[in-house]
């Protein structure tokens, strides 16, 4: 119940933000204002990705998180349905919301809401398949190397959009993306590696 | 209300996890917008390379910081 709550309440969001922001805002302001959220989101991965990476703080376990989430449900004892509904709901409420900024942000700037939205549902799909086919498998996908090569890809296409909200127009156009995402790349192994010496020295 | 007050903290994490950081971010991008509307293009240059080396200081310093309270 929890769940399909929460999917209900994204799916209203896409549709109400989707609609008002392709007829309502004009192109540059969206670029500007969702390339600089869009940045905000990456570049807090990323950091997170290099203290990660560096070993300041420890990998995110899933499997330990799931352990935890099912024993806490246990000792709620009569509450457990109510304790249980707002679990699922928090928990796929919050983490579709992230789906639905960055389906927003690139249905949204790129004028390409449906294909944005369909792209959206796909990735839900495969995803859900996947972790009833192979969930246990699935523990042991390295989260955090995703979730690094998410915050690059994300910080690059922030400051892209956020430049072209500005008026900027970048050389190469859309190819300028790669050189921002190698950009992003060489600063954080840059990070990783100023942060590691004086560990191991 | 405790509910709605933790989801909307956790939306604003979405974003934000240090105010300091994310302030300095659209410190830069407001700069980069003052340059690109002077010298055009090349201001581009600049703003990628600033927040590139915010991304490092801000990664170290916190590193710094959670090193010097202790073990993980």
């Amino acid at each position: 119940m929890g769940t399909a709550a929460a999917l209900i309440s994204l799916t209203v969001l896409v549709l109400f933000f989707g609609q008002l922001i392709v007829t309502r805002v004009p192109e540059s302001s969206l670029k500007l204002l969702v390339g600089t959220l869009l940045l905000l989101f990456g570049l807090r991965w990323l950091h997170k990705a290099v203290l990660r990476s560096a070993g300041v703080v420890a990998l995110h376990d899933e499997d330990r998180a799931y352990r935890q989430t099912v024993s806490e449900l246990r000792g709620a004892g009569a509450r457990q349905d109510w304790v249980g509904f707002v679990l699922a709901l928090k928990g796929v409420f919050l983490e579709g919301l992230e789906v639905v900024f960055i389906v927003l942000a690139v249905g949204g700037t790129g004028r390409g809401m449906p294909v944005a939205i369909a792209g959206g549902l796909f990735a839900m799909v495969v995803v859900a398949a996947a972790g009833v086919v192979v969930r246990k498998p699935l523990a042991r996908v390295p989260e955090n190397t995703l979730k690094y090569a998410v915050g690059v890809a994300l910080a690059s296409l922030g400051t892209f959009w956020a430049a072209e909200g500005m008026g900027a127009s970048w050389p190469l156009d859309f190819v300028s993306i790669l050189g921002l995402a190698a950009v992003y790349f060489a600063a954080s192994r840059l990070a990783i590696f100023m942060i590691r010496r004086p560990v191991a020295a | 209300m405790t509910f709605l007050r933790a989801a909307w903290s956790e939306v604003v994490g979405l974003f934000v996890a240090d105010w300091v950081q994310s302030g300095v971010i659209v410190v830069i991008l407001a700069a980069g917008w003052l340059l690109v509307s002077r010298v055009g293009t090349r201001a581009l240059v600049v703003l990628v390379l600033l927040l590139a080396a915010q991304l490092v200081w801000f990664a170290r310093a916190e590193a710094r910081r959670l090193l010097s309270s202790g073990p993980l």
